[in-house]
């Protein structure tokens, strides 16, 4: 394939782009196959490697942690009171807060979830995955018995799909939260009405979607750019545009998700 | 950016820890929010079925409310389709909430102009035995909604009668054009006397009629003069009468004062009668003197006799 995909090969340009591309998403799929190969393994969590993995999860995750769930609250709050508003409005109150439910933390809080943790964890690993392969620390690593894609690749990845959950889980949690508060006021007694709108609208099938589409979003914000780095061995030169591609690729890859979960949930 | 390799890092205090705490934070998170979805969903309570059946499930929706008094006490859990064409809605009512539905409870399905569904129940009497388990009940649908094409078919049938009246040929427009016709013959010579008779002819036997009715009227005005004269002339029908009416009066208080006259008679009498009365009360008590005079004298004889010597004798011998 690598003969194939050369400039000097037998294919004219267009379709050698589109056996580029076709090869760029068959590595990522390869790659993602790998990393769940070995997190699935338990030597993957023991000795230095646990360590390695701890301190990613916890670098990656804590410091971005609070102030995501302080801006993901200010903007939830702000679209709240207008959905609650214009909803009052209209003589609609009682669809208010389904809607709320719906809109933000069903749709657009995992959603910036994923983007936060893209561009704030998963892009800064990919570079220092480049990094370190320019520097020759992974051929380092082999040679002293270490797999690098175990010590230095896999935490990475791991570390940037538990952001992408937490972000999205514990901003889920503080926007319902504020949701009841806006809608109700500081009470208990309407309680029983907003669990009953939030069992309304967190059907099996929703919820089902929902679970898979934090988890496919958490996936692709991992995988997507380290992949995209990690195999990028023939244009080592093009390193900016081989970020800049994998930002586009993981925006693609949430927006195709996003669309297939509001397929899901509203066809 | 991070730009050193994690071999090259110290590692932190309390790594692992920190890494732990958050991942049970995330663990938490999660077993907590499947935790509450699956009491939001019901899970945790037990639950009766109540299936309704309807016409047209429109607007029905899995997860929709039941409602009792405004308080949601139900969701549908299934809509399936009968094998008779009707809808079968299978409501799971929650054990602690079912005391509301009686058997005699109804059941409504309300549909209103924006689309929003609602499914209510009504228990009239509480006091009845309660819903039991699986219970069919028939839904009374009251569809707003409804009414619009049922509306929309009046107002066309309104649009096409209003079109029919208004066309050309229409019923509407002829009458139209006659009353054009009625009132250009109003404007006419003849005004409305040759509208109402249709020809001039005609018109002018009217007009003849009118001026001999008018001489006629003349005459009879000169008939109601004499008529006058003779009525309430001087020697008219009215003063006489009004003479043999005084003289009326005067026989009527001539016969007024013979009534008196009568009337002083019939007192008179009536003392005459009172008297006679009294003068009977006095012979009573004559009467009575006499028979008393009369006892007297019959005592004074008695003593006469046995007081004189030729008396007869008065013992009586017994034998």
């Amino acid at each position: 394939m690598t003969s194939l995909l050369s400039p000097h090969g037998p294919l004219p340009g267009a379709g050698r782009a589109t056996l580029t591309w076709f090869a760029g998403w068959w590595r990522i799929i390869h790659f993602g196959a790998l990393i769940l190969v070995l997190a699935f393994s338990p030597s993957s969590y023991f000795g230095p490697n646990r360590l390695a993995l701890a301190r990613h999860v916890y670098e990656d995750t804590a410091p971005i942690l609070l102030w995501f769930v302080v801006l993901s609250s200010l903007i939830s709050v702000v679209i709240i009171r207008i959905v609650v508003v214009t909803a009052v409005s209209y003589g609609l109150s009682q669809y208010a807060l389904e809607m709320v439910v719906r809109v933000l933390v069903l749709e657009l809080i995992p959603l910036t979830a994923a983007v936060f943790a893209a561009l704030r964890c998963a892009l800064p690993n990919a570079a220092e995955i480049a990094d370190l392969r320019r520097r020759g620390e992974f051929d380092a690593l082999a040679r002293q018995g270490v797999d690098p894609l175990q010590r230095e690749v896999l935490p990475r990845v791991v570390s940037a799909m538990f952001s992408t959950l937490m972000l999205a889980g514990l901003s889920c949690v503080v926007t319902a939260v504020l949701a009841y508060v806006s809608v109700y006021g500081f009470t208990a007694g309407a309680l029983a009405g907003y669990t009953r709108t939030f069992g309304s609208v967190f059907n099996p099938a929703v919820s089902m979607i929902f679970a898979l589409k934090v988890l496919f979003f958490g996936l692709a914000v991992a995988l997507i750019p380290i992949a995209s780095v990690y195999y990028d061995r023939e244009h080592a030169h093009l390193r900016t545009s081989v970020e800049l591609q994998s930002l586009v690729r993981i925006f693609v890859v949430i927006l195709l998700i996003e669309v297939a979960s509001l397929v899901g949930n509203y066809y | 950016m991070k730009q050193e390799p994690s071999t090259a890092l110290p590692p932190a205090r309390n790594l692992e820890f920190k890494a732990a705490l958050l991942l049970v934070l995330l663990f938490s998170l999660v077993a907590g929010t499947v935790v509450y979805l699956l009491y939001a969903r019901g899970a945790f309570e037990e639950s009766q079925r109540l299936v309704l059946v309807a016409d047209d499930s429109e607007g029905v929706t899995i997860g929709m409310d039941l409602t009792f008094a405004g308080f949601p006490i139900g969701r549908v859990r299934r809509i399936e389709l009968a094998e008779d064409g009707t809808t079968r809605i299978i409501i799971d009512v929650p054990r602690k909430d079912a005391r509301w539905l009686r058997v005699s409870s109804v059941f409504t399905l309300t549909r209103g102009l924006l689309g929003n569904t609602a499914l209510k129940a009504f228990s009239g009497i509480l006091s009845d035995p309660p819903l039991p388990d699986g219970a069919e009940r028939k839904v009374l649908v009251g569809d707003a909604t409804a009414e619009i094409p049922r509306l929309v078919a009046d107002m066309r049938e309104l649009v096409s009668n209003l079109r029919a009246l208004t066309a050309q040929d229409s019923s509407l427009a002829s009458s139209l054009g006659n009353v054009r016709d009625v009132t250009e013959k109003l404007k006419g010579q003849r005004g409305a006397l040759g509208m109402l008779l249709g020809n001039d002819a005609d018109a002018k036997k009217v007009i003849t009629a009118l001026d001999r009715t008018n001489s006629l009227l003349a005459r009879v005005d000169g008939l109601a003069a004499k008529v006058d004269a003779q009525t309430f002339g001087p020697d008219g029908l009215v003063p006489e009468a009004r003479a043999a009416i005084v003289q009326l009066n005067g026989a009527l208080a001539d016969a007024r004062t013979s009534l008196k006259k009568v009337d002083a008679i019939l007192e008179d009498a009536q003392v005459a009668a009172g008297n006679a009365r009294d003068a009977t009360a006095d012979l009573a008590s004559l009467r009575a003197e006499v028979d008393t005079s009369l006892r007297k004298v019959s005592r004074m004889i008695d003593e006469v006799n046995r007081r004189w010597p030729f008396a007869r004798d008065p013992k009586i011998k017994l034998p």
